[in-house]
């Protein structure tokens, strides 16, 4: 009885909160038929958006990945001076809201900002353009490629990568045919998170874009502006080719576990490990 | 291929794991490097492993310096206590893992891997287990795997950290038995971490006992377990009654019983205390030297384990003694029963030890 009011419960909750808002977006993008759909997703503007936020994504996700694996296997794998410092700082994102991580860029790379001066003698546009919007987005997106690798790497220990040293591995083949392979479902669940939060971000990129309808409104950006303009049907299309975008990543995710079921089982079975005896 | 260190000392922090340390183990010899949690001799393994750098001294391999020589280049085969197996690969892919990296122009060809795969898996017995993961077999199977891959790239040297620490005991016993004779028909030197006495004893043909980063004792495994040369390895060997040790008139005494005839005796103004075994108590008629009553009596397959209580004894710290099955069938001790004891062996000891 207990069980089954706990089982309603959570469906319950899943459907108000997670399933409800996702089919709304969908019903409210079709609520004029799909003619008006496709009008709305159609337009050049649109398109742009859609270009753009795929490129901040596909520029920030990669880099994360190869910052959060260093990060990561610094932070597990080897002890030196600072080491806690540095998960601090690699929290920082998460601590600090998106606005204000905005903010640090226009502060920075702005016309009036430090390096202002040098950048705007050499012809550089950082804020108000695309490299200004990837480097909020990589700031915003630093923390969840690490922080989903440090418990995996840490709770893996370090005898797998010695065991390879001593076989006569070299540290590049390590890396690539044990370590990589032992975090790599943890890898993936970084990376759809990171690429979710890149697609979805708001606060920062809004700072940093100047708005500039066309050039560098980014999706979620594209959506706000349609929305205040009271266009909804076309601000709900386009909300929902990014909701799309996020249930693509999540069904790519299911396809790559599916194909390697064997692997998948191996490595989520934690390796028994019996409480070492010896220090 | 024989090892030497040299002044090995290394600091963590604070604290030394290993200090100021000599050793030399012969080319083909099975060392167990023996002592509790803490006494570093993980530590002086890694050292020699290459997993470590030690901040002085140095190692020696055939008397060259390899203090500084990268862990891929030492020929050394590492096996951990769990396992360390690569999960994502099957048995075969784990055996062959050292002959894959290797440089191409070392790298055997593809069917000359196979077949020394083969032959390795067929020596652990498991050439079955061939196609298997890791997850799918036991952990006396896994350590074996452990084995297997490790030799494979012929190593000089074989370095086992608490192999057998994670397995039950009737696995564990197997495998040693199993190691000590695979020991003998390879060949290598093999240095095997243990914290366990009767693995160290069982296997080794030397022992090196461990204490708080210092070597306390070095022999044959007969030698440590008899003729202890500290109260620490007396005790880390295996069970020990311990008496404080009386002056009076010049004699010493353990109870009412002279030990002065020793020539182990320490007089003068330091306490001492006497060590000795369960087995080395003579247990005889109620009138025979010191008066005692038996408190508990546990039959252990062979051997029958006595409580004892001994006159002048505090009761909540009973002695321990051994003795046969057939000499318990024998004499039929009873608790209640009132006997009389007699040391065969004991050795003495400054009580600050």
């Amino acid at each position: 009885m207990g069980r089954l009011l706990l089982i309603v419960t959570a469906l319950l909750f899943l459907g108000l909160f997670l399933l409800l808002p996702l089919l709304a977006v969908f019903a409210q993008a079709l609520a004029k038929g799909f003619g008006a759909y496709y009008i709305a997703i159609s337009q050049p503007m649109a398109w742009a958006a859609v270009k753009l936020t795929l490129l901040v994504a596909g520029i920030a996700v990669p880099l994360n990945l190869i910052f959060g694996v260093a990060a990561a296997w610094a932070v597990a794998k080897f002890d030196f001076r600072g080491k806690s410092a540095l998960i601090t700082l690699i929290d920082l994102p998460f601590a600090v809201s998106p606005v204000i991580a905005g903010m640090i860029f226009i502060l920075v790379f702005g016309t009036h900002g430090w390096f202002g001066g040098f950048l705007r003698a050499h012809h550089i546009r950082v804020v108000f353009a695309v490299p200004g919007i990837v480097l909020a987005t990589i700031f915003v997106t630093f923390p969840f490629i690490a922080r989903e690798l440090i418990p995996v790497m840490q709770a893996q220990g370090k005898d797998d990568e010695e065991t390879a040293l001593s076989l006569g591995a070299t540290g590049w083949q390590t890396f690539w045919r044990v370590t990589l392979p032992n975090i790599r479902w943890g890898l993936l669940y970084g990376v759809l998170l990171c690429n979710a939060r890149a697609m979805g971000e708001f606060g920062a990129v809004s700072v940093v874009s100047g708005h500039i309808r066309g050039v560098t409104n980014t999706m979620p950006l594209h959506v706000e502006i349609l929305y205040n303009e009271y266009n909804y049907t076309a601000a709900f299309a386009v909300a929902s080719l990014l909701a799309l975008l996020a249930l693509l990543t999540l069904a790519g995710k299911s396809i790559l576990e599916w194909r390697q079921p064997e692997l998948r089982h191996a490595a989520r079975r934690p390796r028994d490990r019996t409480r070492r005896v010896n220090t | 291929m024989s090892i030497a260190l040299r002044g090995v000392t290394k600091q963590f922090g604070e604290y030394a794991a290993v200090e100021n340390i000599d050793l030399d183990v012969a080319t083909g010899a099975l060392m167990a490097l023996l002592g509790p949690s803490g006494s570093g001799k993980t530590t002086l393994l890694r050292i020699i492993g290459g997993l470590e750098k030690p901040d002085e001294g140095q190692v020696l391999f055939d008397g060259q310096d390899a203090t500084l020589w990268p862990i891929g280049d030492r020929k050394v085969g590492f096996v951990f206590q769990q396992y360390a197996l690569f999960r994502h690969m099957t048995v075969f892919e784990n055996v062959a893992f050292g002959l894959k990296v290797k440089r191409r122009r070392e790298r055997p060809t593809a069917a000359d891997i196979r077949k020394k795969v083969q032959d390795l898996l067929a020596l652990v017995q498991l050439s079955w287990a061939h196609d298997r993961y890791p997850a799918q077999l036991s952990g006396g199977q896994r350590q074996r795997v452990a084995l297997a891959r490790a030799m494979a790239i012929d190593p000089k040297v074989l370095l086992l950290d608490e192999p057998f620490g994670a397995l039950d005991s009737q696995v564990r016993h197997e495998l040693r038995r199993w190691l000590r004779r695979l020991h003998d028909e390879l060949h290598f030197t093999s240095i095997i971490v243990t914290h366990d006495q009767q693995e160290a004893i069982e296997v080794a043909d030397s022992v090196v006992v461990l204490n708080r980063g210092r070597i306390e004792q070095v022999g044959i495994p007969g030698d440590i377990y008899d003729m202890p040369k500290s109260a620490f390895v007396h005790r880390f060997l295996g069970q020990v009654n311990e008496l404080p040790v009386q002056l009076r008139d010049g004699r010493a005494y353990v109870g009412p019983i002279d030990i002065s005839a020793a020539a182990d005796v320490q007089t003068g103004s330091t306490k001492n205390i006497a060590l000795i075994r369960p087995h080395e108590i003579e247990i005889g008629p109620a009138a025979s030297g010191w008066p005692a009553t038996v408190v508990a009596v546990r039959v252990i397959g062979p051997i029958v384990r006595l409580e004892l209580c001994a006159a002048g004894q505090p009761l909540h710290e009973p002695l321990e003694a051994e003795i046969s099955s057939e000499r318990f069938e024998a004499e039929r001790f009873t608790v209640g029963q009132k006997v009389g004891l007699r040391f065969r062996r004991w050795q003495v000891y400054p009580a600050a030890a």
